[in-house]
């Protein structure tokens, strides 16, 4: 039996075949060290992640290394697999996990962290770094929830922090030692390597405080890795081309990485310091390999803020001259709300006029003072303005509740804007105002390590649900489409985010319980998690929601990313002063 | 301007993907090649491409059909080189040819007879599997319950059968070939016949492989002649 035979029996099957359009297939027999790549999430959001690519591409570019990709399987097929003892297998020549060299999984965010369990499980590789031999594979880890590794640290054998261009290349070296012990000690000397088993990890009390600290001479601080210069930064244009529909179905430019705005609640603010661009001509020629290595119609610029890149309307005005006249578009996801960006987004979509997405975050200037959103109600409407006056009818709003600082007079404050956004949004459209859709999506603050909000507990789930029934009440009207994340989901993320090396064993007992699939509404049950927790002897509660000293030690104290807790702290102090003005 | 018309095979690795992701996979192919292609008018162009009938998910063929428009009279010798240069494994154009000029359209729309050629892996009599053949094609009528369509339905589907024979047993199951009414006015999926015949179910291995589209089933009964869809005989040839 193989997984081919499986085939007909699950829904989606080509989501575990290749042979897409540059998928790369190697020899094994002339490579030095094997690599498996698992985003631990269905094949189409895995396929959607950049850093998937980007790996795989340096891998397989160099004549010593090879690199396969796995995915989290559906369910469905899950079932299939177990019933016929069918080990996890790679896409591209379906070889067993297990045979791998090293697997490198992606620890996307928290709500992935079962998954990436329930694939060690189906390879038949031993969940826990210490349970594994010599004949196992070595488990490596990274992205972004890299920065606090703890809650994840005892299922891996390493887990670089931080960006994987440069380091990618020394851990596969490291690998080509085949020695589990020797290689283990070779990752551990390069910087941005956390080996878990050479820390030990303490807790004083209750909810993360504690702290790590080294065994035998590893470094006492992991420090974050990134590089310098995104120009130079390999890039991958010959990117695979799935055959199902994805959401980045389409060339991916990433034109900048990192953010310098500062937004106090942003973890990838603080961990992808410093902003770096690429040049509009190394830009252009990516595009143009891309797209003729590809076959896309459409080229999407990726970075936090795009507009904040320098030049980014020369580079704008090239893409669409260069690309518009052979049916190739141009996207640019992540705008600012200001009148700049909706004239930038005009000029690449001069008639069709999909949708317009801003983050105002919060609704009164003393809340956006204070988590540092630095944006005015008047480039908010000159954003509105712009956009209905040039044809755009539907926008986009994202807010959070449960911020530092917030009162009720804050989330009252968004309904009240969201009306006045309705009614001047009416006026300006005119005989067209029966088009005019806001959409209103509405989040829960989630206290993120590395952000000056580190310390601040999450607002408990009752208070959360009742803010939100305030804004149901507030947000009615024919124009107005609210939704938001349940507040059950964003405890849990809390919780794991700031979780420390004992919440791993919450989220192996919740594994066990049957959670796969969390971030997947239909999948997700909380009070399956409730339960994880207390039999992990924990309280998930304490996690999320405690309100931590200054001067606790913190269960991520040993990574080291851009800014110090020093620092951190000099910005949550002028949070909560500019949040009682 | 011309339109080129391509006979395809979609083979074995390529089985698993839809209609419409197979759709974008040539669209992307075409694009790869820059092929010089029509782009429809307005804000969101795209190349003008139709594809014919659909084969079932898991169900490989080489009678598959796709027709393109393309600004300049290429050679469509010169397409299908280019073309096949760019698609992944065992997606492959067999032939290609110009629509004559006084067509407008392609006219995949006329199809209405599918052949499959199907192999049945596995645990299976030969000698039974006949008798079950003659069974089917000797009964007046042939109840399907369609529950995955909206209304539910039940179907008669004994005229969509129009020819049925279980081919040589062979060392690892038999083959069955059929000629099964497809299209708009009603017909009936291989699948289907499978299950009538009651070979669906258990660990056996069914491959489904359409091996011809025909056009003609509708046709006044006098002039009910099959007409195989290919480049030297397809309607789409016409009278040149
Ligand atoms: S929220 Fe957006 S703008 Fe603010 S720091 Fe993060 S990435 Fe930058």
């Amino acid at each position: 039996m193989d997984v081919e035979s499986l085939l007909p029996r699950v829904i989606k099957p080509a989501r575990y075949t290749d042979g897409e359009w540059n998928a790369v297939h190697k020899d094994a027999a002339g490579v030095r060290a094997r690599f498996a790549l698992v985003y631990p999430d269905s094949y189409e959001l895995g396929m959607s992640h950049l850093g998937l690519h980007i790996l795989y591409h340096i891998l397989n570019s160099h004549p010593d290394f090879l690199a396969e990709r796995a995915f989290a399987p559906w369910p469905d097929m899950e079932r299939q697999l177990r019933d016929r003892g069918i080990p996890l297998t790679s896409l591209e020549s379906q070889s067993p996990l297990r045979e791998f060299d090293a697997v490198g999984i992606t620890l996307p965010y928290e709500l992935t962290y079962t998954n990436i369990l329930n694939v060690l499980d189906l390879a038949g590789i031993p969940l826990r770094s210490a349970d594994r031999g010599p004949e196992d594979p070595l488990v490596i880890g990274g992205g972004p929830g890299a920065v606090n590794p703890e809650p994840m640290a005892d299922f891996f054998d390493a887990i670089l922090v931080g960006e994987g261009e440069d380091a990618i290349l020394e851990i596969a070296e490291a690998v080509v030692l085949r020695d589990r012990e020797a290689a283990l000690a070779r990752l551990a000397e390069i910087s941005g390597v956390y080996v878990p088993a050479q820390y030990h990890a303490s807790f004083d009390g209750p909810g993360p405080r504690g702290s790590v600290a080294p065994r035998n001479g590893a470094p006492a601080q992991i420090v974050r890795r990134f590089i310098s210069d995104l120009d130079e930064a390999p890039f991958p244009t010959r990117q695979i081309v799935p055959f199902v529909d994805t959401v980045y179905s389409r060339v991916t430019l990433e034109i900048m990485r990192g953010c310098a705005r500062g937004c106090r609640f942003c973890q990838a603010g603080t961990a992808y310091r410093p902003r770096r661009e690429r040049s509009v001509e190394t830009l252009l020629r990516q595009a143009e390999e891309a797209v003729a290595a590809t076959g896309y119609d459409e080229i999407s610029l990726l970075a936090f803020t795009s507009v904040d890149h320098r030049d980014i309307e020369s580079l704008v005005s090239e893409l669409v001259e260069r690309f518009g006249s052979r049916g190739v578009g141009v996207a640019l996801p992540s705008l600012r709300a200001d009148a700049f960006s909706v004239a930038l987004a005009n000029k690449i979509q001069q008639v069709r006029k999909s949708g317009l997405t801003f983050a105002p975050e919060a609704a009164t200037p003393r809340l956006r003072r204070a988590i540092r959103k630095q944006l005015t109600e008047d480039d908010l409407f000159a954003a509105a303005d712009a956009a209905f006056s040039s044809g755009w009818t539907r926008l986009k709003l994202y807010f959070m509740i449960g911020l530092p600082t917030e009162r009720e007079e804050d989330v009252e404050a968004i309904g009240d804007l969201v009306q006045r956004l309705v009614a001047f949004g009416r006026g300006v459209l005119g005989s067209r105002a029966g088009r005019l859709r806001i959409g209103v999506s509405v989040t829960s603050f989630v206290p993120k390590p590395h952000t000056p909000f580190q310390w601040m507990g999450q607002e408990d789930r009752d208070s959360l649900a009742h803010k939100q029934r305030l804004l149901q009440r507030s947000l009615r009207g024919r124009a107005i489409k609210l939704s938001w994340a349940d507040p059950d989901v964003s405890a849990l993320e809390a919780a794991i985010s700031r979780g420390d090396r004992r919440v791993g064993r919450a989220i192996e007992r919740a594994w066990g319980l049957g959670a796969v699939f969390d971030a997947w509404g239909e999948h997700f049950d909380f009070v399956q998690w409730q339960q994880a927790f207390r039999d992990a002897d924990l309280q998930l509660e304490d996690y999320a929601n405690s309100h931590l000293d200054f001067s606790d030690a913190l269960p991520w104290g040993h990574i080291a990313c851009s800014l110090d807790n020093d620092a951190l702290r000099e910005e949550a102090e002028r949070a909560l002063s500019q949040g009682e003005a | 301007m011309a339109q080129i018309i391509c006979r395809y095979r979609k083979g074995e690795q390529v089985r698993w993907i839809s209609h419409l992701d197979l759709k974008r996979t040539l669209e992307r192919a075409m694009r790869r090649a820059q092929l010089p292609l029509l782009l429809s008018q307005g804000h969101n162009p795209h190349p003008k491409l139709s594809l014919g009938p659909p084969l079932p998910l898991g169900a490989t063929g080489d009678a598959e059909l796709l027709a393109v428009h393309l600004t300049e009279a290429l050679d469509p010798e010169e397409v299908k080189e280019r073309l096949n240069e760019q698609l992944p494994p065992s997606l492959e154009i067999v032939e290609a040819w110009r629509l004559p000029r006084h067509k407008k359209k392609e006219t995949f729309g006329q199809i209405d007879v599918a052949q499959y050629r199907v192999s049945v892996q596995g645990e299976v009599d030969p000698g039974e599997v006949r008798g079950r053949v003659e069974a089917l094609l000797a009964s007046e009528e042939l109840v399907v319950h369609r529950g995955g369509e909206r209304p539910e339905r039940t179907v008669d589907v004994r005229p969509f059968v129009l020819s049925l024979a279980a081919a040589g047993a062979k060392e690892w199951g038999l083959e069955l070939d059929m000629r099964l009414r497809t299209g708009s006015h009603g017909g009936v999926r291989p699948q289907e016949v499978v299950a009538l015949l009651g070979l669906d179910g258990g660990d056996r291995r069914i491959i489904y492989h359409r091996i011809g589209l025909y056009a003609g089933a509708q046709a006044a009964p006098r002039k009910r002649a099959l007409r195989r869809w290919t480049r030297s005989r397809g309607p789409t040839q016409g009278r040149e």
